[in-house]
């Protein structure tokens, strides 16, 4: 029993440690690109107010896919049907906080950090935009990761959440900057 | 369309409770940017240090869940082989984790002429943060996916965006009232 406990212990450790790696490595380039990129602007106040609830969706609408789907290869009801449910919920979701996050921050912006700098449609539609760039990236990458994963043999769960979460978080800030210009945000 | 509609009921409230939650994080990063411009470190890995304790929470879930639906964990709060398999795994990766985080930190804030301050007591604060949270984390969130379960609910569906969104508002938090401790 100590034998098969020590043995499941190694196999996460071996599953999800190198995963870790990757993540760990790029959220220091996301901060580093965040720092570079975001920090110049003029409405960099509210804009930082919108970026940690950005980063959170990898956990709001990705890591639930993600989980979803692997859950679904695990217990063998992965299909084309439940697949295309899954992803327009998440891509509903997306919207739905997109509109929330942006219009949350606009509120914070008038109460608490008084720049007045963005009118309300833009700070929602940078929200939005946001994060359905960042979905259309995420989602093909870490349904194919789920498969090769099943595919391999690696439990899904173990790997690809942490390598998902290094994409999503470097791709979040990279979608965000180009909506910004997009924009023409000061 | 069952899924769908079922994803959508399990996922829109705590979707948006952890968007706010993300919101107020940004809310106090800003309120205390003044401690992390003292601490430069601190700053640089906030970010991977707040993705470590999501992914390995969020491990956590994935894989109790899907223990959860094929019978190899009991929906019972209870001590379990598999249960402290999951403990000291994760525990094992997260401390191996932080070790390389500490270290690529240190070598980009030598490389990028970071001020560096006292070394042993960030680690020290990083450390006792890292293991507080995921003690909490692991605790709640076991009781909480049998408790989901037992209700006939996805516990993937309601616990992965609150913990991210926790993991982002706690790892500050923690980090900030370790630093007012002990700097």
């Amino acid at each position: 029993m100590e034998q098969q406990e020590s043995k499941g212990k190694s196999k996460i450790i071996k599953e999800t440690f190198p995963s870790e790696i990757i993540s760990i490595i790029g959220d220091i380039f996301a901060g580093i690109i965040l720092l570079l990129l975001v920090l110049p602007f003029k409405s960099f106040p509210i804009l930082i107010m919108i970026v940690p609830a950005l980063l959170s969706l990898r956990g709001n609408l990705s890591g639930p896919f993600i989980a979803r789907t692997s859950r679904d290869f695990i217990v063998g009801e992965f299909n084309k049907k439940s697949w295309f449910q899954n992803t327009l919920a998440t891509f509903f979701l997306a919207i739905v906080t997109g509109l929330f996050i942006g219009l949350c921050s606009f509120i914070l912006d008038i109460f608490l950090i008084r720049t007045f700098i963005l009118p309300i449609e833009v700070v929602i539609l940078i929200s939005i935009i946001s994060i359905v760039l960042t979905l259309l990236i995420s989602i093909p990458s870490s349904t194919l990761l789920n498969y090769i994963s099943f595919k391999y043999g690696l439990d899904p769960n173990n790997t690809v959440n942490p390598l998902m979460t290094a994409i999503d978080d470097f791709f979040t800030v990279i979608c965000f900057y180009s909506t910004l210009i997009i924009f023409g945000v000061p | 369309m069952k899924y769908f509609w079922k994803i959508i009921k399990e996922s829109l409230i705590i979707v948006l409770i952890s968007s706010l939650m993300g919101l107020f994080s940004g809310i106090l990063l800003s309120a205390n940017q003044e401690l992390f411009y003292a601490i430069p470190i601190i700053l640089l890995i906030l970010p991977s240090l707040n993705s470590l304790i999501g992914d390995i929470s969020t491990v956590l879930v994935s894989r109790i869940t899907s223990a959860l639906y094929i019978g190899t964990i009991p929906p019972k709060v209870q001590k379990s082989e598999r249960l402290k398999e999951n403990f000291f795994g994760l525990l094992t990766t997260i401390l191996l984790s932080l070790i390389v985080l500490i270290v690529l930190g240190y070598i980009l804030a030598i490389t990028t002429r970071i001020k560096i301050f006292n070394p042993f007591l960030i680690i020290l604060i990083l450390l006792l943060t890292i293991l507080l949270l995921f003690v909490i984390m692991f605790i709640s969130l076991f009781i909480s996916s049998i408790l989901l379960f037992k209700r006939g609910k996805d516990p993937n569906n309601f616990l992965i965006p609150f913990l991210t969104s926790l993991a982002d508002f706690l790892t500050p938090f923690f980090l900030i009232v370790f630093i007012i401790i002990f700097i």
